[in-house]
């Protein structure tokens, strides 16, 4: 393939494009084109670098369309593209548009999975449950483990920068095993997380004669945390259904606590 | 006890980083529970700070903004409930309470913030079309000023103006409301629970749940030993799966020989 550019992307530029995405990824986030200026502002040296007036119009066009995926692990798209764009320049536009488009989603998931939801939750449960406690440390183990994450992400770039392409299909399978032990371990923590965190007793009792019976003691004897399994599962259940958002269930809640603590089955 | 002019500053700033850090770093935007301890420090009440972002934290685990979704603001509700629960020495229960329609109420501004950001996009649109590189750049970095602001200004307001509001709403405030919102406080974490839940593949891994839930109910194995548990669990899963990986692909691949010995055969 003749190359026509001898312009090659120095370490230097790769660090400056990382520097680019984790400050601009979404910081201009919009209803209309979500994560499309973070990604033109940061691939923006390499454009400049690679083309001039009408080729760097039609180039900035391309980038300025409707991006979004996961912002700890979106550079690797953008390694790819600039190991590509350097390569083939103007000639990969149509390339490099499918491959943003392509693979803009399945990274949003797994990245969202890991980042957004399973570190969070491990983290977010253990230090809470500590912090309930009066105990900072959990919390500040976590603000640590986060400054970490901020490096990890450095790497991401340029694996996918001297990488390319190939990756994708050939860690793609260990990469979901990986996701799932993951997933695993979250689960395992939620579990004992619903009856430490939700507090529900029943205040209720009932008399007859000499007979006293404290309902929650009943509860307890079925099963401990019997309650907080019950709400979940409701909670969980009108989740599922249409039209439901997690606003409306937080508000459901709420007036839920207010009647039963009304009717003195809660309190 | 009054709040000085010093720390309304400081939590203004706290607010104005805590959604940027969101879309940036990610230290401790995200989690009510980071922002409820550096809250707690500037109110000189490191234990309130922990246990109002504790609290707060439970409800919105795994709770995130995928998609340009809006999620009730509980960061905001860290800050504001834990200033006004250090000046009216009324305690936890009250600082969620009134965290939480704060977060709720957030909402709104969030989407503002979103849409606001339209205007920039249409800007680097139009600066795109003469080529100013520069111009384009500019306008994506003003994406910071809706975003940091639609935190900021209202908590500026609310503390500025908060005593006496607040003061005014302690008072008329009825006992079943009171009451209700103590419920409400104690069982809200399970929406957090559910939609996370709900995000997870739980149907896949529901024995790991019912593993996780039954350490914590029965046998009261304290956060941290539940989650030994899991990673336990987690490298065991891999393992097995990761031999099975291998092993399939090795029975292709000797499968793809007999094929070709069997065309072999058949010629």
């Amino acid at each position: 393939m003749a190359n026509t550019k001898t312009n090659q992307v120095t370490t230097k530029q790769l660090h400056q494009i990382n520097r680019r995405w984790l400050w601009s990824s979404q910081i201009c986030w919009n209803y209309e084109k979500m994560m499309a200026t973070g990604y033109l502002y940061t691939v923006m040296p390499v454009l400049k670098m690679l083309y001039k007036d009408d080729e760097l119009r039609e180039m900035m066009i391309m980038h300025n369309q409707f991006f979004n995926t996961n912002p700890f692990i979106g550079q690797l798209i953008i390694g790819m593209d600039i190991a590509i764009e350097e390569k083939e320049g103007i000639k990969s536009k149509e390339a490099v548009a499918g491959l943003k488009t392509g693979l803009m989603g399945p990274f949003a998931g797994v990245g969202d999975t890991i980042f957004g939801v399973i570190i969070p939750t491990i983290f977010g449960s253990i230090s809470a449950y500590m912090a309930l406690r009066g105990n900072p440390i959990g919390a500040i183990i976590w603000m640590l483990v986060n400054i970490g994450i901020v490096f990890l992400r450095y790497p991401i770039l340029k694996l996918g920068y001297t990488q390319g392409a190939k990756i994708v299909s050939e860690y793609s399978e260990r990469l979901n095993l990986l996701t799932d032990s993951a997933i695993l371990l979250g689960l395992t923590v939620v579990g004992a997380l619903i009856p430490t965190v939700v507090t529900a007793k029943v205040p209720f009792v009932y008399r007859s004669g000499k007979v006293v019976l404290k309902l929650q003691t009943i509860l307890n004897q079925i099963m401990p945390g019997l309650i907080p399994v019950l709400l979940v599962a409701l909670v969980y259940w009108m989740l599922g259904r249409k039209k439901v958002t997690s606003t409306k269930m937080i508000i459901f809640v709420m007036v839920l606590a207010i009647v039963l603590k009304a009717l003195n089955i809660l309190g | 006890m009054h709040i000085t002019i010093l720390q309304i500053i400081l939590l203004t700033a706290l607010s104005f980083w805590m959604i940027i850090d969101q879309l940036t770093v990610v230290v401790i935007g995200n989690f009510p529970l980071l922002v409820g301890l550096i809250a707690g420090v500037i109110m000189g009440d490191v234990k309130i700070g922990l246990a109002v972002g504790g609290t707060l934290q439970l409800m919105v685990l795994g709770v995130g903004t995928y998609g340009g979704a809006s999620i009730p603001d509980f960061l905001t509700g860290a800050v504001v409930g834990t200033a006004f629960a250090v000046t009216s020495g009324k305690g936890l229960n009250f600082a969620i309470g009134l965290a939480v329609p704060v977060g709720l109420l957030m909402v709104q501004l969030d989407v503002l913030a979103r849409f606001s950001n339209t205007y920039f996009q249409h800007r680097v649109d139009k600066y795109i079309n003469v080529n100013d590189t520069k111009a384009v750049e500019r306008n994506i970095l003003y994406g910071t000023i809706p975003w940091g602001l639609s935190r900021a200004l209202p908590v500026l307001i609310m503390l500025t103006l908060g005593n006496g509001i607040v003061n005014v709403i302690i008072k008329r405030m009825p006992e079943w409301l009171t009451g209700g919102l103590q419920v409400a406080g104690g069982i809200l974490p399970v929406v957090g629970i559910a939609i996370l839940l709900r995000y997870l593949p739980t149907a896949k891994f529901v024995a790991y749940l019912i593993i996780g839930f039954f350490l914590a109910s029965y046998l009261k194995v304290p956060m941290l030993g539940v989650a030994l548990v899991g990673v336990a669990l987690g490298f065991i899963y891999y393992e097995n799966h990761n031999k099975t990986i291998v092993k399939g692909a090795n029975q292709e691949e000797s499968q793809e020989g007999e094929d070709l010995d069997d065309g072999e055969y058949e010629d």
